[in-house]
């Protein structure tokens, strides 16, 4: 119960932090975390599907408001959100789901962790700008600002999980 | 039937998964579209105002950038003044000679330039103020400090990279000054406690003075120009001396609030003072 509670606080906390702190963040004048993002990674993976996708629109919409691009932000976290548990089955292999089976560090491994978040921010961030800019004009900027973004926002993302949960008993 | 719901209850997030979707691709084109979109209007309406008072306390942390930057505007606007400059009416010489530059019959008296204070006392018996520039960056002996609301004081002491100053606030500073409307010239004063009052001297009991009349600098001393503000006048007495008034005046500069202020050098000041020494009664 209390789980559930700090669950719902972070989720909270780390949209208000995206839409006040790091949607002013421009680093180099193009790269921008989308650090939201971590919300959706730490959901818990046994959530009812329909419960994912709704969540994963709201937030979107929510950050949207604020970028004021309706729809944009939306659109690609219910993606994001459909694609995850398939994802995250082709990452796990053979191995049938363990009992806990949360995406964080501590449980599963860096290596797992890292292409976990970094295609599916790619995927989401391919989403955003590709529809905000909706050309091929400038193609070249276009995915230079997507690659920034993804490797930005994973990094961000990976700190902030080894941080706030820290490997334990590691020998 | 029953197969039915089943099958619908079974399948529900893909339903849930198409809506959403579809959702938000017709938000997409609509705000794309129209500018008059409804949503986007309630959206605007809820987080404008949010999101404007979290502009203006991001906007803080750049303040001091922005500052300096209306500070030299201010110095590059400053120096254009009229008071800036002494007439030169040499006609012959100008008809000989056409000149288009902005003054043309006029030469610069007075240049300007600007420093932060660091340390400053305001309610001691002998007030100072430091200010982070020196003789490195052109600060000498002498120079008039302004403030944008009024006249501070007079550069004392100069060293390789900081300057002190003698204020208002300071029993040996005397600037000269005039009343502004009736013109006549006196002496401002210091006289302890308060640093919001000073006192202006000399300034014979058969004038008429006024609440609310403005003080400002003469010019004589050829360390300020003319016409800068001092301060009000706050109250008009009979003094104990019958022959003078005794007036208070609300110094216009608020010492307490003092961070950026002007330095006003006289490029002929040398020159000046060589003439005045010849005359051993000063």
């Amino acid at each position: 119960m209390n789980n559930t509670v700090s669950q719902i606080l972070r989720f909270i906390i780390v949209l208000l932090l995206q839409v006040f702190i790091c949607n002013y963040i421009n680093l180099f004048g193009f790269a921008t975390p989308a650090l939201y993002l971590l919300a959706l990674f730490l959901l818990p993976l046994e959530l009812p599907l329909s419960v994912q996708y709704l969540i994963g629109f709201a937030s979107g919409l929510f950050v949207d408001m604020f970028t004021h691009t309706l729809g944009v932000n939306a659109l690609a976290c219910v993606l994001f959100m459909f694609v995850r548990p398939y994802f995250v089955k082709a990452l796990n292999g053979r191995k049938t789901s363990e009992t806990t089976d949360r995406p964080i560090p501590g449980i599963k491994d860096f290596k797992w962790l890292i292409t976990y978040v970094t295609i599916l921010t790619l995927l989401h961030q391919a989403l955003v700008i590709g529809i905000e800019v909706a050309s091929f004009k400038n193609f070249g900027h276009t995915l230079l600002t997507i690659v920034a973004n993804t490797i930005l926002t994973a990094f961000v993302i990976l700190c902030t999980e080894y941080i706030f949960f820290p490997v334990k008993g590691k020998s | 039937m029953n197969n039915l719901i089943e099958f619908f209850k079974k399948n529900f997030h893909y339903f849930l998964l198409a809506i959403l979707l579809v959702v938000s691709i017709i938000m997409i084109g609509k705000s794309m579209a129209y500018s008059k979109y409804k949503f986007a209007k309630v959206c605007q309406n809820m987080v404008g105002p949010i999101q404007k008072n979290w502009a203006e306390m991001i906007h803080r942390f750049s303040l001091g950038k922005e500052n300096d930057q209306l500070t030299q505007q201010n110095i590059a606007l400053m120096r254009e003044q009229e008071n800036m400059f002494i007439e030169k009416d040499d006609t012959l010489r100008h008809m000989m000679t056409p000149t288009d530059s902005l003054h043309p019959r006029s030469i610069r008296l007075y240049d300007y330039t600007y420093a932060h204070v660091i340390y400053k006392t305001t309610d001691q018996a002998f007030n100072y103020i430091i200010i982070d520039k020196g003789s490195k960056d052109g600060i000498s002996r002498d120079m008039a400090v302004t403030c944008p609301k009024g006249v501070v004081g007079v550069v004392s002491d100069v060293s390789e990279n900081f300057s002190s100053i003698i204020p208002i606030l300071h029993p040996d500073s005397r600037i000269s000054a005039i009343v502004s409307p009736i013109n006549q010239v006196g002496t401002v004063v210091w006289e302890g406690n308060d640093p919001q009052v000073a006192y202006l001297e000399n300034i014979p009991q058969h004038l008429e003075i006024s609440l609310g009349d403005s003080v400002i600098t003469s010019g004589f001393s050829n360390i300020f120009p003319k016409g800068l503000l001092i301060g009000t006048v706050k109250e008009v007495a009979v003094g104990k001396n019958a022959s003078f008034l005794t007036i208070k005046i609300k110094l216009a500069t608020d010492f307490r609030r003092l961070h950026t202020v002007y330095l006003l050098e006289n490029l002929y000041k040398s020159e000046i003072d060589t003439l005045k020494a010849n005359f051993k009664n000063e």
